[in-house]
């Protein structure tokens, strides 16, 4: 209860305080077409010439709610009154100080180069970038303790102008507490996009929050090129191999279904896996007899779980070993690349960078296609 | 009283049966397979298996096995429990032991990778779950023995063992907080229940500690009908407490602990399966009780895998849920109908 008083007084004060130097009211929004997200459909930013709108339609799969934010320079937001009833948050832009909940999220301010914005992460050992790994050891970066249970106080203490989070619900108590004391949460949603080019066009919604829209879109531009390169350099290819993913826990196969994007890298590559034409969100959860029956002959197997070699897979269920991919030693995951503190490396860069996804797919399915290609983050369990 | 003769015939019954169930259980599964490559395949050469022979002499088999093991060693222990503590709620889950099991479990699973290094290499292998779960489950009933022993109040008994496993569940998930993503899945996916995931080697592991387990039952069977009439009346036939105690306990342990590490923590079995078979056989000796919660354990889990397989469907259901939704009802309907627990 005294804490509740003392949290209301200290709410009360922020709240009090940033009404401050308020003068003349927000122009309505005119609906100018500056949308220039191509295939995302989470996020939409319309630029009105002294500020823009950033919002946010999927933040958690079936959300009901959309979420709109003002974005504005400090010196535009100086002459101007906020309908805050209106909005989820104003941010003030660009952002000075920043603290994001998901390793995908690095990878993004570092290609836009503000990296150094960073000032709390929950799970820090969780980032394998050496830029950003640098800084944590350096003490620059905050570790938050966990994601589904923030370490309030430090996150408060830090007073970002801005927390990126990412939902599974919208329900985090955490976050609104932090809500509450007038630092405005963004959820990212790039996870639920259903596509790797939709998931990469994020980093726009970053740029969107650094004034480096440009930027972003140059770097998405590049590494959209990139996508469709490779995808028609797989296209030449003759044969299609067929794919097995995935691995059991206990007597259940656990895989990506057809619509999934991982499926869909897997249909770039000009590969026929097994189970393209199923459909539905989550993975598919298949009894062991189906898998056995329909990819005993499967010429490859991608992303067996967290196994690390083949002696680890072999060890889990000798069912394994039944398989020709294991007999081939055909069998490749991206869990070997991890970073310095143990972080998988794809989990962090396979959503910014999804043609070095591509490429490592296309270059395991058909190597003669890109014959001086190394793959980023795939590797032969061996 | 049902004569001795009729059981015979419940027994013949039981026993059919089982065999019947046995043979539908390594039919049905997600794959059809046609009756001749199910015969075919138990004389075909382990190099020369199709995939759908493999299916059934690696997969389905093992299941089965590892069904009969599970529901009967369940059932039994649950007996075991019920005779000892005089109390019809006591049970492998109430009692503990399944909560003591799997905090052996976590400790492997989620305190190796909190831990890390040389420990997490050592107690990776399938025997390490085994001893960890036998040894977890020891310590807990144990502890709750020796509590229990000042007091005389069999519901308080009853509580201490809930209580017990109470702090388990404290320690798991503290556990289970600073563990990784991987380890934790790996004790979530542990705590749904499966029989499908036993290799042959394991299968073996597993019916070698069953059988010490069922040693050890066999030779307490005298004891459990003395204990039967109260700790003093068995005192007065010249029973050692103290030492028929100790051999219940570690035929429990056995059993419960072994099948908990190797299937997971299979709810509600080892309660009900003994009231089941009261109801049927209308006994409380335990010369005949044994054997028919023996089969009668075997032919329920055989009958509640073959649904959790859906048959002819992709998907199979964690059997957990498959023995909670399919006997409980089976348990309250019994009761109502027979109007009164036979203890």
């Amino acid at each position: 209860m005294k804490n509740g008083i003392i949290l209301f007084f200290i709410i009360a004060f922020i709240a009090c305080k940033e009404d401050k130097g308020i003068r003349k009211p927000l122009p309505p929004l005119n609906k100018t077409d500056n949308n220039n997200i191509a295939y995302a459909e989470g996020f939409s930013i319309e630029d009105n010439g002294n500020f823009s709108v950033l919002e946010i339609k999927n933040p958690w799969p079936k959300a009901e709610e959309t979420f709109k934010y003002v974005l504005i320079t400090a010196e535009e937001a100086a002459k101007t009154t906020f309908m805050r009833d209106a909005y989820d948050g104003i941010i003030i832009v660009p952002v000075e100080n920043i603290v994001v909940t998901s390793t995908t999220h690095i990878p993004a301010l570092e290609l836009l180069g503000v990296e150094e914005t960073l000032k709390g992460f929950p799970g820090t050992d969780y980032v394998s970038s050496e830029k950003t790994r640098a800084r944590i050891d350096s003490g620059l970066v905050r570790e938050l303790g966990k994601n589904e249970g923030l370490n309030t106080e430090v996150l408060l203490d830090l007073n970002p102008n801005v927390v990126v989070a990412f939902g599974v619900d919208g329900k985090s108590k955490s976050l609104e507490i932090i809500k509450k004391a007038n630092i405005p949460v963004i959820y990212n949603g790039d996870w639920t996009e259903k596509s790797p080019l939709a998931k990469a066009e994020w980093i726009k919604f970053f740029g969107a929050l650094y004034n480096k829209n440009e930027k972003a879109d140059a770097i998405f531009n590049s590494i959209e090129n990139n996508y469709s390169e490779a995808k028609q350099i797989a296209a030449k290819a003759t044969n299609r191999p067929t794919v097995l993913s995935g691995a059991m826990h206990k007597d259940v196969w656990y895989l990506p279904n057809g619509s999934s994007t991982e499926a869909q890298f897997l249909e770039d590559a000009n590969t026929n896996y097994l189970w393209h034409d199923t459909t539905g969100t989550g993975s598919l959860a298949l009894n062991f007899e189906v898998v056995f029956e329909k990819a005993k002959s499967a010429s490859l197997w991608l992303s067996p779980s967290y196994y690390k070699s083949l002696e680890d897979l072999k060890n889990a269920n000798a069912h394994y070993t039944e398989f020709e991919a294991f007999k081939n030693n055909a069998i490749y995951s991206f869990s070997n690349t991890t970073g310095k503190t143990g972080g998988v490396l794809y989990y962090e860069l396979g959503i910014a960078r999804p043609d070095l996804v591509l490429k490592d797919i296309i270059k395991i399915s058909h190597p003669e296609l890109l014959p001086d290609y190394q793959p980023f983050f795939f590797k032969a369990l061996d | 009283m049902v004569s001795q003769k009729s059981y015979k015939f419940t027994f013949v019954i039981l026993i059919v049966v089982l065999l019947v169930l046995f043979l539908v259980n390594i039919s049905l599964g997600s794959i059809s397979i046609s009756s001749e490559t199910i015969f075919e395949s138990f004389f075909t050469e382990t190099s020369k298996l199709s995939s759908q022979e493999y299916i059934i002499q690696n997969y389905r088999l093992p299941k089965a096995i590892t069904a009969i093991l599970v529901g009967s060693g369940l059932g039994i222990s649950g007996l075991l429990m019920q005779t000892m503590f005089r109390n019809p709620l006591a049970g492998p889950f109430v009692l503990g032991i399944t909560s003591g099991a799997s905090l052996g479990v976590a400790l492997v699973i989620m305190g190796a990778s909190v831990i890390g290094g040389v420990f997490a290499s050592v107690l990776s292998s399938q025997w390490s779950l085994v001893i960890a779960a036998s040894l977890g489950s020891f310590i807990v009933l144990t502890a709750v023995l020796i509590v229990s022993s000042r007091v005389r109040d069999t519901m308080a008994i009853l509580i201490i063992g809930l209580m017990f496993g109470s702090i388990t569940s404290a320690i798991v998930s503290v556990l289970s907080y600073f563990s990784s993503a991987e380890s934790l899945q790996q004790y979530i996916f542990w705590g749904f229940g499966s029989l499908g995931d036993l290799q042959w080697p394991e299968v073996r592991i597993f019916l070698l500690v069953y059988i010490i387990g069922i040693v050890f039952t066999i030779i307490s069977i005298k004891s459990l009908n003395s204990l039967l009439l109260g700790e003093s009346y068995a005192k007065s036939m010249g029973l050692n407490i103290k030492k028929s105690r100790l051999i219940i306990i570690l035929a429990t342990c056995l059993l419960a602990g072994s099948i908990t590490a190797f299937a997971g923590p299979i709810a509600f079995i080892g309660l009900a399966i003994p009231h089941m078979t009261r109801q049927l056989f209308n006994t409380s000796n335990n010369k005949i009780l044994l054997p028919a919660v023996f089969l009668f354990g075997a032919i329920v889990m055989l009958i509640c895998d073959s649904i959790a397989q859906l048959p002819n469907s992709d998907y199979t259901l964690p059997i957990n849920a498959i023995t909670s939704l399919i006997g409980a009802p089976v348990v309250v309907w019994l009761l109502v109908k027979k109007r009164r627990m036979i203890f």
